[in-house]
Formats: structure tokens, sequence, C-alpha cells
């Protein structure tokens, strides 16, 4: 028990530590170490994991909140999208095929990680011209880059497109249970054409609220196992604590590269799941 | 792209920016559950399982209530300001979220 316990806490650092920087919730490690190494029953993963998401969320966040890199205005703006897709999510499940749904959203995965790739040595986008209703809502944002060393002002474009990605990224979350942040950066990074880090904090921002409702259904059923979740989550606080504070001081192009991987081999997982 | 332009500044505000006051929010939150779970985790080494549990418990309810009161906070925040846009995005996502808590539970599971 108290071996499995300490086993938990360091693998959740790890996860909160990977999680933090790239603006992903951490389940990718958190569940498949829960059901295949502690050989724990899905559920208890999957309600592990989505309490986490909430821990890598709130302990990244006063870093970067501090350090300006959260744009709470597209935060916010975004989360209408994740919230009222997560609530279609739950509303249309069973009328839809998911073989399908995971076919579809892993061929989006796929490009968006082919997009990235191509765009991985872009330090800072360029030339981006703010549109209507983004420079009306004044989503542009300025934060101090410690690895630049210098001030970073940034305008944000693809307001709509945005919301609407988003709106499938929370239908993604409420149906298939998946995706708290590997949609939400490429998002951001590629159609709002937001700085990188800008974009992984900002969605590391967003997961926490994606994954509040969620949480407290499981909670409400029983599925969080305290002796499972408390390790969980008090591992990946500490690692996302840890892992702002190194995002901030790492060059863009090197957490592109760490992202890179993850979000191919989500793509792949998510292709085989609607094929087998 | 552009660097440092003093021109581009917003105006000052009379309150302290929102990401302060949503950091120091989050902060607490997040403290008071890991202190809660640690301390859970200590009563358990300890051997009294029955109350570790309700400690654990205690904490992660604090987790879990701390991105909701942020979205509350960051509602009320705009209000003061009479963003009033802002102020409805927000109510949007509050109003999300307590329809997929009672549909999620209404379901049973």
């Amino acid at each position: 028990m108290l071996l499995q316990t300490l086993e938990i806490f360091l693998i959740a650092i790890t996860a909160g530590v990977f999680g933090s920087m790239l603006g992903l919730g951490g389940g990718i490690i958190i569940v498949p170490v829960l059901t295949l190494l502690f050989d724990l029953p899905m559920r208890t993963a999957v309600a592990a994991s989505t309490v986490s998401i909430i821990a890598t969320s709130t302990g990244a966040a006063v870093a970067f909140l501090q350090d300006r890199l959260t744009n709470t205005r597209v935060a916010i703006w975004l989360e209408m999208g994740t919230a009222t897709g997560a609530l279609s999510g739950a509303l249309i499940a069973g009328y839809l095929n998911q073989r399908f749904l995971y076919i579809l959203f892993g061929l989006l995965l796929a490009y968006s990680g082919y997009n990235m790739f191509k765009t991985r040595k872009n330090e800072l986008p360029e030339g981006v011209l703010p549109d209507r209703l983004s420079q009306k809502l004044q989503l542009q944002g300025s934060y101090t880059d410690r690895q630049l060393g210098k001030r970073i002002d940034y305008q944000v474009t693809g307001t709509i497109p945005g919301l609407i990605v988003m709106y499938f990224s929370g239908i993604a979350a409420g149906l298939l249970g998946i995706g708290a942040g590997i949609f939400k950066v490429p998002a951001m990074d590629q159609i709002m054409r937001i700085p990188f880090k800008a974009s992984t904090a900002t969605s590391n921002f967003m997961i926490g609220v994606t994954a509040a409702s969620g949480a407290v259904v499981y909670f409400a059923r029983g599925d969080v196992k305290p002796m499972i979740a408390g390790p969980v989550v008090l591992g990946v606080l500490l690692g996302a604590i840890l892992g702002a504070k190194l995002m901030v001081r790492l060059k863009t192009s090197t957490i592109r590269k760490l992202f890179i991987p993850i979000i191919i081999y989500t793509a792949f997982e998510m292709i085989y799941r609607g094929l087998k | 792209m552009t660097i440092h332009d003093p021109e581009l500044q917003p105006p000052p505000s009379p309150h302290e920016p929102i990401e302060l006051s949503l950091a120091r929010l989050l902060r607490i939150g997040s403290l008071i559950a890991a202190v809660l779970i640690a301390a859970g985790i200590g009563v358990m080494l300890l051997g009294n399982e029955a109350v570790a549990t309700r400690l654990i418990t205690a904490g992660l309810l604090a987790l879990l209530a701390t991105p909701i009161m942020r979205v509350i906070t960051a509602g009320l925040i705009f209000v003061r300001e009479k963003d009033w846009r802002f102020a409805c995005f927000c109510l949007v996502v509050i109003c999300a979220l307590a329809a997929g808590i009672l549909l999620g539970q209404g379901h049973g599971g």
C-alpha cells in the first residue's frame, strides 16, 4: 500500500510536469499507468485522471497568470465553446457512432500535428492581423518572455473559427472523455495565431474548467477513490508547479518538439480505436 | 508581432489586474487541497484509514471547487469593471457547467 502510494505519487509528478508545460491534462500518462501498471479499473483511472486535470490546471496557472502568459480574455471567450460543447457531447452521447468520431477526431489531430511539424522552427508568429471581433473583444495580449528576455506583444485572429473548434473539442471531451488540451493548443496556435507559450498556458488555464463538471459527476457517482486520487492529485499539483517554472524558461521550439510526438501518438491511437 | 510599444498599453485600471486576482484564488485553492490531501496521506501512514479518507475527500472537493469559483470570480470582476460582454460570457460558462453536472447526475451512472 505504502509503496503503491509512493509510486503513484512519483509518476503523478512526471505527469504534472509534462501536462503543465504542454497545456495538456496528463491523462495520456495517468490512465495507462493506473490501468496497466496498477491494474485498477478503467472507471477509477479515468475519474482520478479527470480530477488530476484540475490539479494540473490549478497548480500551473498561478505561475502562468503572474507571468501574464495566460490570456484570460481569450480563455473565457473559448470556454464558452468548450463548456457548451461538452454539454452537447453528453446530450448526444448514444446517438452518434463513436467509431466514426474517433476516426474523425484522429484525422483532425494528425493534420494539426503535420502543421505543427511544418512550423516547428518558428519561435513566434509573424504578421498576424487581428480580425474585427478580436479587436472589439480586446483579445490581444502581451507577456515577458523569460527565455528571449523581452516583452512580446501579440494580436489574435480567427476569433470565430477558434470558438467553433473549441465547441468540437468540447464535444470530444464530453463524448469520448479525451482531449483536455490536445485540441485546444493547436487551435490557438494554428487558427488564432497566438504565440505557442501563450497557447499552452491559456489551454492549461481552460482545461480545469472543462474537467470540472465531469469531475463533479465522477465524484457524485463514487468513482473518485480517495486513496488513488489523493496521491495522484498531490503529485500532479507538485509537478505542475515545477513544470510551469520550467516552461517559462524554455524555448518555444523545444516545447513544440515535445508536443509533436504526443499529438501524433494520440492521433494514431484514436484512429486505431475507431478501426479496431 | 510588435515589440514593446508604450502607446499600445491599455489605460491603467483602478483595480488590480484580473490575472493577479485569479492567481491568488487558484493559489489558495490548490494550497488548501494540497494540505488536506497531504495530511490525509500522513494519517493513512499512521494507520487511521477512516480519518485519512475523509481528509483526502475534503481536499479533492476543495480542488474541484477551485475552477468553478474561478469562473464565478472572473464573472464578478467583469461586472465590477462594467465589462458586460465578458460578464455574459462567464454566465454562459457557469450555466453550461451547471447543466452538465445536473445532466451527468441524472444519468445516475
